[in-house]
């Protein structure tokens, strides 16, 4: 087990490397530099300015050199400086911006599981009746809804209408910090962001406790006489459970794609946002940084999904 | 290295969630009034610059915690003292005499002659990371006879250094010069601790969300009445007017098509203003098919702006036939260019147009984004098609727009749509339009070569006499109306909205924030 | 819709009886059936361009004349929700053949090519997971121009990975079976492993993927264009006429312009999710998709 952590560890580092070469190039490629992000085209300032930052800044080096040092410093755990915002780390932004997304997709990955297991239980159990009918409905139309609608609505309706929830943002400004506080900013994107999953999670589970509801042994232990409810509880739910475990971990890599149009809409101040407004800006540093971060994170869960898949069904050999 | 990285990002996450209960804290006497706005929302924004010298928008909340020496009166009509009690021009534009007020900067040092010498010193040296150093290249030297006297003496006369100055925010020596320049923009002094000598006082900025100012009790012009003010981040105006709705700001930019959301609202009052800015259809005369004045003729008889500004702007724009619109700047006598789709076509006829180009598809370039410009843009395709032109429009954002322009494919963008400042002082034009500002001169990006405008531009910068400076404007707009370098589209108005239980508030949708005259200390809200 | 091409084919009639046994899928196919022929033959009978602008009629709500009203400058929004429907299911379909093809030949070619392509192709499934798409759109739309086929790039290699891992799973199991072997022996070359062997073993899976990803890439389209990066005005798709929506006034006050194209956008959406499912219970009851 061991040994095949570090494996795959190593052929992480590896990735990521290769992620970091391959969005150098891409970001050079993209039109327009820092420079031009900077320039409000109607209010335009000299070429000769222009021309000046750009050499204070390294732009004007050829793209190898300016790669290997960016390298050499990323790998001593400096990130460089933000371009746009010149007295501000990377590694800081990113660091300011973590804790969001991370209580924003735990949040809401925390309310779909709940919910999605629930109702996928209730489904299975409660099998082509009109709850689960009607359960399975809305899952699909929970998985047909593009998320940024879903926010939209939302935010008009218990934010600008009926005043319930915050516009958006994470802190009421210049209050002291209270935990009523983020959580009142916080239920209206987490419920948005949970949407989806809990369509996907009710289903995967409604499936996997019928299949297994239909193995002889849990056939054998209705048989003995062992009630339903414990039925469900000790014998089916443990095995139904684990393509539902493979699946989050493997949708978590495409979580944060989908927090980024829930963190447009509620400004919440993550690391999708600070990834949109450095693409906008072309604030090169903030891009390659927070890329790499997301990367490590999203290999980090794989490997951790991977484990836990091991640990939960002994019958999975890792090699 | 990536497990460090994460690891260290985590646990900078959980001091900072730790960290930032402790943070809010003590900063927190709720003893009066707070006053919240998206004061950094719309075009004359800038979200996350606090460095003045490096600022190209955003001076409307730079102004509350730093000050210019003069700056502009809130209807932008003329420039008044602001750190300067007064100021003079010599007869010859050479010497510019600033009588400085009595002001303490906000750690209570007074501020002197000594800091504006510094201050303009640091702008012309372009190492600091100043956008102004060129336009300040004509100063020769700053002289302070006494502590409330500078003198700033010019090599030659520049027409436009009095609204270079307004952009020219005062900065502390005492402060700053401690500092390599080299380093100064990169330090973190300007979102930390910055000191300005303006009626409220840097509080804190909390990265990327909101920043804080609090009252300065010993502002040299009254002691504010809002005890602090609060400029909130926001990614677009739409998420501003959210939080304008739901109650959480009270003002802010709001784009024009959102403006009849708040029309019969009862608690919000929306400020309506010219945007300085000309809209035009750019011709970039590198592209052979526009040498023909016919054809840039044919353009503007062919757009309907009268309809498009009734039914798109809603009436809140005016049609421009010169690059000024000003009544000041615009002669008697040029042409109107009445839509005219019949005269279009015969122009396009006589030029040739089935042949140069017929109704093959031509791009149109734009950085707006905006859901009003896509309109605009659609109905411009629509009333061109009738002619005979075909226009596919392209918006692309800021840096690939500039990206292009200020390249040499010049197929990508044989034509424009954008806008330049056109005011308050009319000789912002200029960049844009005079022949030695070519690039990678300046910011004529349409190839602009036409001598006559070229002419009527030079005449007017080098004209020293004020009375005579607006017939020489008049002259730059009869040879853009004559030769039609752009074709010229309207001014839009620009709107702020804000909440009607603020007082003595002032806004204005001045281009790049301004900065003008808004006097901060007198703003209060009602609880 | 794939699946009634293949009813010829013997060994799928099992499949189909079941398909048609599944009424949420019969329901799905009743929705999406005339919604495409309307999408496809508007031209024909509409009265209305997409494109065509009335500024004496804009903002107007629904009525005899506009059925669903008109937008910002008076195009019919009925008109541009077809045309968008056009657009988007062009930009989801189109996306999909590509990554279905990519998806599927590095899955095959991992699993038929032996240690080392497999190696290299997985990780380069792992890298394309962990890009950013963002980044991915902007250069595109340097290199090739923003618009409908970059988009459709996009989607394509933001969507492969996950196939060709469900592609190599299933061969590697075909692999060591003896009807494989045999022909590996004979000195089969890959074009025969992967055609003859690799495609008619994984059809199923790329049917019920290539289904449920047309939805999924309708999805993604409208949430490139929702960060205007999609499909570029004035050209309609139902992406871009949803963006309409970030505007408060045109959310409040004129909701036609964005409940059509939205309920269009997630009926077909469920429909074809409902097919796909369909699809994939008559394939295969137990697929673990």
């Amino acid at each position: 087990m061991l040994r095949y952590t570090l494996h795959r560890l190593l052929i992480g580092a590896g990735m990521l490397l290769a992620l970091s070469v391959l969005i150098f190039i891409l970001l050079r490629l993209t039109p327009g530099d820092p420079i031009d992000a900077y320039i409000d085209p109607n209010v335009a300032i000299s070429q000769e300015e222009m021309a000046a930052l750009r050499t204070r800044l390294g732009l004007d080096q050829p793209l190898p050199v300016q790669y290997f040092a960016w390298l050499s410093q990323a790998v001593q755990g400096n990130l460089g400086y933000s371009i746009q915002r010149f007295d501000q780390t990377v590694a800081g932004l990113i660091a300011q911006r973590m804790g969001p997304t991370l209580l924003l997709m735990a949040a809401g990955l925390t309310i779909a599981i709940v919910v999605g297991i629930t109702a996928g239980v209730i489904g299975a159990i409660r099998r082509n009746t009109l709850p689960d009918l009607s359960l399975s409905v809305l899952a699909l139309v929970g998985i047909s809804s593009p998320a940024f609608l879903t926010a939209l609505l939302g935010l008009y309706v218990f934010s600008v209408r009926l005043h319930w929830t915050p516009s958006g943002g994470m802190l009421t400004p210049a209050t002291p910090f209270s935990l009523l506080d983020l959580l009142h900013h916080l239920i209206l994107p987490a419920i948005v962001l949970s949407v989806g999953y809990t369509s996907l999670i009710m289903r995967y589970t409604r499936a996997s406790m019928l299949e297994v509801l239909n193995q002889d042994y849990v056939r054998t232990a209705r048989a003995k006489g062992v009630k339903e409810f414990w039925v469900i509880v000790k014998h089916t739910l443990r095995n139904a459970l684990l393509p539902v475990v493979t699946l989050i971990g493997s949708t978590i890599g495409l979580a944060v794609g989908g927090a980024i149009f829930i963190e447009t809409v509620f400004n919440w101040p993550g690391m999708g946002l600070l990834l949109v407004d450095a693409v906008g800006t072309r604030d090169y540093p903030v891009i390659m940084g927070a890329t790499l971060v997301i990367g490590a994170a999203v290999i980090v869960v794989n490997i951790l999904t991977d484990l836990t898949y091991a640990v939960v069904d002994p019958r999975i050999k890792v090699a | 290295m990536r497990l460090g990285m994460l690891a260290s990002a985590l646990a900078v996450t959980a001091a900072l969630a730790t960290g930032s209960t402790m943070l809010a804290l003590p900063a927190v006497a709720q003893d009066g009034a707070t006053i919240t706005g998206g004061f950094d929302v719309g075009p004359g924004g800038l979200q996350g610059n606090f460095n003045p010298l490096a600022a190209t928008a955003g001076f409307t909340w730079l102004v509350t915690y730093f000050e210019p020496l003069v700056i502009w009166n809130a209807e932008l009509t003329r420039i008044e003292g602001a750190l300067a009690e007064s100021f003079e021009v010599s007869d010859d534009q050479l010497t510019y005499t600033f009588k400085l007020a009595e002001a303490k900067w906000h750690d209570g040092e007074a501020f002197t002659s000594a800091d504006v010498a510094f201050t303009i010193r640091l702008a012309q040296n372009d190492k600091s990371g100043s956008v102004l150093a060129a336009r300040l290249g004509s100063i020769a030297s700053v002289e302070t006879p006494d502590e409330r006297t500078a003198v700033i003496k010019l090599s030659k006369p520049a027409a436009n250094m009095l609204d270079t100055l307004t952009k020219l925010m005062m900065l502390p020596e005492h402060a700053l010069s401690k500092i390599p320049v080299e380093e100064l923009a990169k330090n973190a002094w300007w979102s930390a601790t910055p000191i300005g000598t303006g009626p409220f006082k840097f509080s804190r900025y909390a990265t990327d969300q909101y920043v804080e100012v609090v009252a300065n009790p010993d502002y040299r012009g009254g002691a504010p009445e809002a005890a602090r003010l609060i400029n909130r981040y926001f990614k677009d105006p739409a998420a501003a007017i959210a939080a304008l709705r739901a109650g959480e700001i009270q003002f802010t930019y709001v784009d024009s098509n959102d403006v009849s959301t708040f029309a019969d609202a009862a608690a919000f009052e929306v400020i309506e203003g010219p945007s300085l800015v000309v809209n035009y259809v750019g011709f970039n005369q590198e592209v052979p098919l526009w040498k023909d004045l016919r054809v840039r003729q044919a353009f503007m008889y062919a757009i309907n702006r009268d309809a498009i500004i009734q039914s798109l702007y809603g009436g809140a724009a005016e049609a421009a036939n010169c690059v000024y619109t000003v009544d000041q700047f615009v002669p008697e006598g040029i042409e109107a260019f009445a839509y005219d789709p019949e005269k279009a076509k015969a122009l396009l006829d006589e030029a040739g147009w089935a042949e140069l180009n017929g109704d093959k598809p031509i791009t149109i370039l734009t950085y707006y984004t905006s859901p009003l410009v896509t309109n605009v843009l659609a109905a411009m395709q629509a009333m061109l098609a009738q002619v005979g032109i075909n226009i596919v429009p392209r918006a692309v954002d800021t840096p690939t727009y500039n990206s292009i322009v200020y390249g040499e494919t010049y197929g990508d963008f044989p034509l424009i749509f954008a806008g330049l400042q056109n005011g308050p002082d009319p000789s912002n034009i200029n960049i844009g339009l005079n022949e030695s500002q070519i690039p990678p001169a300046g910011a004529n990006i349409m190839r602009v070569q036409m001598p006559e405008v070229t002419a009527a531009l030079d005449a007017a910068l080098g004209e020293t006499d004020a009375a005579a400076r607006d017939v020489a404007f008049q002259e730059v707009c009869k040879a853009t109306n004559a030769n039609l370098p752009w074709a010229t589209m309207w001014v839009a108005n620009r709107y702020g909205v804000a909440s009607t239980k603020l007082e003595n508030f002032v806004w204005t949708p001045a281009p790049a924030g301004g900065p003008f005259q808004a006097h901060p200390e007198k703003w209060s809200v009602a609880q | 819709m794939s699946a009634l091409t293949l009813s010829a084919s013997g060994p799928l009639a099992r499949s189909i009886v079941r398909f048609v046994d599944n009424r949420a899928a019969l329901f799905g196919l009743a929705v999406l059936v005339p919604m495409l022929l309307a999408i496809l033959t508007y031209p024909l009978w509409l009265p209305y361009k997409p494109n065509d602008i009335d500024l004496l009629a804009m903002n107007a709500g629904p009525s005899a004349t506009h059925w669903f009203g008109t937008d910002g400058v008076g195009r019919d929004v009925f008109a541009r929700t077809l045309e968008g429907g056009r657009i988007s299911l062009l930009v989801a379909v189109s996306s999909v053949v590509l990554s279905t093809a990519i998806g599927f030949l590095v899955g095959a070619i991992s699993a038929f090519g032996g240690r080392w392509a497999d190696a290299i192709a997985m990780r380069s499934v792992d890298l394309a997971m962990t890009l950013p798409p963002i980044i991915f759109l902007l250069v595109l739309a340097s290199i090739i121009g923003s618009g409908i086929w970059s988009t459709v790039i996009v989607i394509a290699l933001l969507s492969w990975p996950v196939l060709s891992r469900m592609v190599r799973a299933r061969l590697l199991e075909l692999r060591e079976r003896d009807f494989v072997m045999a022909s590996r022996g004979m000195g089969a070359g890959m074009g025969h492993l992967l055609f003859r062997h690799g495609l008619p073993n994984s059809i199923d899976i790329l049917v019920v993927y290539a289904t449920l990803q047309v939805a999924n890439a309708i999805l993604l389209e409208a949430g490139l264009s929702f960060l205007g990066l999609g499909v570029p005005p004035p050209a309609a798709s139902w992406g871009n006429m949803l963006n309409a929506a970030r505007s408060t006034a045109v959310l409040e006050q004129f909701p036609w312009q964005w409940l059509f194209p939205g309920g269009a956008l997630v009926v077909t959406v469920l429909a074809i999710n409902f097919i796909g499912d369909g699809l994939r219970d008559a394939f295969d009851p137990r697929a673990d998709l």
